[in-house]
């Protein structure tokens, strides 16, 4: 019998290996990497009458370490100079921070090179849909980013829009992002947009009157952003540290940063 | 000249009758005219010297600088048509990435002097080309120190496969390549218009003996410039110097710009020096009447 | 007899039939799996008033096998910047490799205009690259810290990891340090008026004590540790060796592992 032979047997037997191919030919790759991660923190914007306030804690984490306690999601952007004192537009960024940073940068240089071509900053509306074609244009592999877009509108009143990471967006009174939007919102549509706020005996049922909206002064808004923040601090483990504060009115951009609990 | 309408001079890759390249020996005429530039391999380092001619007033004083770096340890300087020096410092610098890409180590500046021998003398062979305008200096300090490998991330084992080698290697280097491609390795070199008095300088340094330092030869350079411009002194001129120390010298094994006071310094005692090389002659002359 | 070793006690085609390799293959695309292999553990670094402080220990890991143990996981730039590395050894070898021809590159224009990139010219460029790879689903998976001086001669101290995210704080670390060394360094420099009050060698303690509990409490680190100084003068970098271990406490430990008592 062949199979006991001391010797081989010329052109056989062979032996298996299990050297199957391990990989496919076509050239596709799969990676067991993830691009993307969470940093944390909420943002916040309001538009008054004369001006828009953007807001953000400044606490950057990576699960339940934080990165710094000091980390601004509020940026100017389309200034002539590296302070950016002469720009006309605030962007606040909140989600994976590394996208982000390269978001603000790239709307920042988008809003520069209008302003060295035209020889005028770029208006708000239309930089809020530039900002919207950016986003949608990385559509398959997003910016992982809310972004809220700030500024004056041409009849000089406050105005904020909001986006979803690709780009979709609108323009509204209020919008708060981030960790802590959903603990954010609903004390800004009761508050800014008086939702489920009705005129003291003004009837039952469907005769109750809502209370009429009408656009908060800028000191009262302050005291609201406060008071979002220090309740969301409360409640979320990813917001704290810091509230940096953006005001944009007709004389320019005003920057404050308050504190907030540490803990 | 006698190669003028013979022909063999228009190109290159054409031997006149008698075996020369006529197109090589006018690009060694191009050098001739140019700023001198001067190399001294010292006991401890090298210095790189050049005069630069100041062909205009309206050129702003210490920038187009002449000398330049090629890697961390190695230094250029040359003389002749000064766009071609440019291209000999790319093409330097090329080489000089590629061989650590390779090698994960820096050239050193005999391999770095012989690649670019190579380059410029396939500049002498064919009809497309002409030959390089320039006679480049090539200085460098090897590191003496154990040699280093880029991106390693140990000291490595100190004995066995893959262990030390022992014994001396590295040191300051100095060649000098021609525009037919030639380079040789000097104690002293020279190049330009003032090379045959500057190379008389290098002479009387002695250099072989190698008992001139670092900061002595940053003087001779300086002097030496200063002397070989002598033969026309109505010329403007600045004073551009480079030098390489070893990793414990005053460079740190870099190859970097003279600082400004010991350039300034060397500067002084260069124009001392030939002032009273002057006085001398006066004297000289005066006697020379007296004994009339 | 076959005299190929590496026939020998594999399954005879004659008697068994050839290994039907068919089940093994897939239709799915290559699994590139992509992570570290050889990894250095924490980096940690603290400003003081006059600069910054950054250690990092000599032991590259081979998941938990103490592989390479002289491993320097701290690079001096340009002789003004220092950058810690944290993960992959071979990223930092090829970042290494990368910032030497960078630094090559910058010496040809220094001696032209004075131009050098500080400390935070190269943390920026360090975290463009690294978000550039991660963009490319090719990381370099490294978290790195950058430390200096900035444009006006302050202490710059700034960290980049593999995602390409960027901070900056008064104390900085990466890996493990994070949850050991941060809250000690916090303790001395909480935010950036306190980095005033802090002496070199104040923070060289603060950072040798972070050294300290690290080799303690994380299991992938070592005693032997690199330490760097950066002030405006220059960079200083040394070798250190954690001294004077006490064990004793490690028979009082209980409760962990297959020890019920």
């Amino acid at each position: 019998m062949a199979m006991f032979s001391q010797n081989p047997i010329m052109n056989g037997p062979n032996y298996s290996f299990a050297e199957a191919p391990k990989a496919a030919m076509d050239g596709l790759r799969e990676h067991r990497f993830n691009p993307y991660t969470d940093n944390g923190g909420s943002t916040l914007a309001i538009a008054g009458d004369g001006f828009a306030i953007m807001a953000g804690d400044t606490r950057l984490t990576s699960g339940y370490s934080i990165n710094t306690r000091y980390a601004p999601k509020v940026f100017k952007i389309g200034g002539t100079t590296s302070s950016q004192d002469d720009a006309n537009i605030l962007l606040s960024v909140v989600g994976f921070a590394a996208d982000g940073e390269a978001l603000q940068e790239r709307l920042d240089s988008v809003c520069k090179m209008y302003r060295y071509r035209h020889g005028k900053p770029m208006s708000v509306n239309a930089c809020a849909k530039r900002l919207s074609t950016i986003l949608y244009q990385k559509r398959f592999f997003p910016y992982y980013v809310y972004a809220i877009l700030g500024g004056l509108d041409e009849e000089g009143k406050g105005a904020v829009y909001s986006y979803d990471p690709v780009g979709s967006y609108e323009r509204e009174q209020c919008r708060a992002g981030g960790a802590a939007a959903s603990l954010i919102m609903p004390f800004l549509d009761n508050q800014v947009n008086f939702k489920n706020q009705y005129v003291p005996g003004s009837g039952i049922g469907h005769e109750l009157q809502e209370r009429d909206r009408v656009p908060l002064p800028r000191d009262e808004v302050e005291i609201l952003v406060k008071d979002a923040f220090d309740s969301a601090v409360e409640r979320h483990i990813e917001v704290g540290d810091g509230l940096q504060m953006m005001i944009i009115t007709k004389d320019g951009i005003e920057e404050k940063v308050l504190p907030l609990k540490k803990d | 000249m006698t190669s003028i309408g013979t022909g063999y001079d228009l190109a290159n890759s054409i031997f006149s009758p008698d075996g020369r390249n006529f197109q090589v020996e006018y690009a060694v005429k191009a050098v001739e005219n140019g700023g001198t530039s001067v190399g001294i391999r010292a006991k401890d380092g090298v210095v790189l010297a050049v005069e630069k001619v100041v062909t205009s007033k309206l050129l702003k004083p210490g920038a187009n600088k002449r000398i330049a770096t090629v890697d961390r340890h190695l230094g250029v300087v040359y003389s002749g048509m000064v766009p071609d020096g440019h291209h000999f410092v790319d093409r330097s610098r090329d080489e000089a990435r590629s061989w650590r890409d390779t090698f994960k180590t820096p050239i050193s500046t005999s391999d770095l002097a012989s690649r670019m021998g190579g380059y410029l003398q396939a500049y002498t062979l064919y009809q497309s080309v002409r030959p390089f305008g320039i006679t480049a200096i090539v200085g460098g300090f090897d590191s003496e120190l154990e040699a280093l490998v880029d991106g390693e991330v140990g000291s490595g084992p100190s004995v066995g496969a893959g262990g030390k080698v022992e014994g001396k290697h590295g040191g300051p280097g100095l060649y000098m390549i021609e525009p037919s491609g030639m380079y040789w390795g000097y104690y002293g070199a020279a190049t330009g218009k003032g090379r045959q008095a500057a190379k008389a300088e290098l002479e009387k340094l002695n250099l072989a003996e190698g008992k001139l330092d670092l900061q002595q030869a940053v003087k001779e350079a300086a002097r030496i410039i200063y002397v070989a411009q002598q033969d026309n002194k109505d010329k403007e001129f600045e004073l551009e110097m480079s030098w390489i120390s070893s990793a414990d010298g005053p460079t740190k094994g870099r190859h970097m710009e003279v600082p400004k006071d010991i350039l300034a310094e060397a500067e002084r005692l260069a124009k001392k020096a030939i002032s009273e090389d002057d006085d001398e002659e006066e004297e000289n002359k005066d006697e020379d009447k007296m004994e009339e | 007899m076959d005299h190929r070793p590496q026939a020998w006690g594999r399954p005879r085609d004659d008697v068994y039939g050839a290994y039907d390799a068919s089940y093994m293959n897939t239709n799915l695309p290559n699994q590139h799996t992509q992570s570290p292999i050889v990894t250095g553990t924490s980096v940690v670094a603290m400003k003081f008033k006059d600069g910054v402080v950054m250690a990092a220990d000599n032991l590259a890991s081979y998941g938990s096998l103490a592989r390479f143990t002289d491993v320097k996981r701290l690079r001096t730039f340009a002789d003004t910047s220092v950058i810690g590395f944290g993960g992959d050894v071979s990223d930092m070898q090829y970042l290494d490799r990368h910032l030497t021809e960078l630094g090559i590159d910058e010496a040809y224009q220094s001696d032209v205009g004075g131009h050098n990139l500080n400390a935070r010219n190269l943390h920026k460029y360090l975290s463009k690259l690294l978000y550039h790879r991660r963009s490319k689903f090719d990381p370099l998976w490294n978290h790195l810290l950058v430390a200096g001086m900035d444009e006006d001669d302050k202490p710059f101290l700034a960290a980049a990891d593999l995602l390409g995210t960027t901070f900056t704080s008064p104390s900085l670390s990466t890996g493990f340090g994070s949850m050991l060394a941060q809250p000690i360094m916090r303790k001395y420099v909480p935010d950036e008026a306190s980095v005033e009050n802090i002496t070199k060698e104040k923070a060289v303690e603060v950072i040798k004590e972070c050294m300290k509990v690290l080799f303690y409490r994380d299991a992938r680190s070592m005693d032997k540790y690199s330490l760097a100084i950066v002030t405006k003068d220059g960079v200083e970098l040394s070798e250190n060796k954690l001294e004077n271990q006490s064990w004793a406490f490690a028979d009082r430990i209980k409760g962990y592992g297959t020890q019920t008592v």
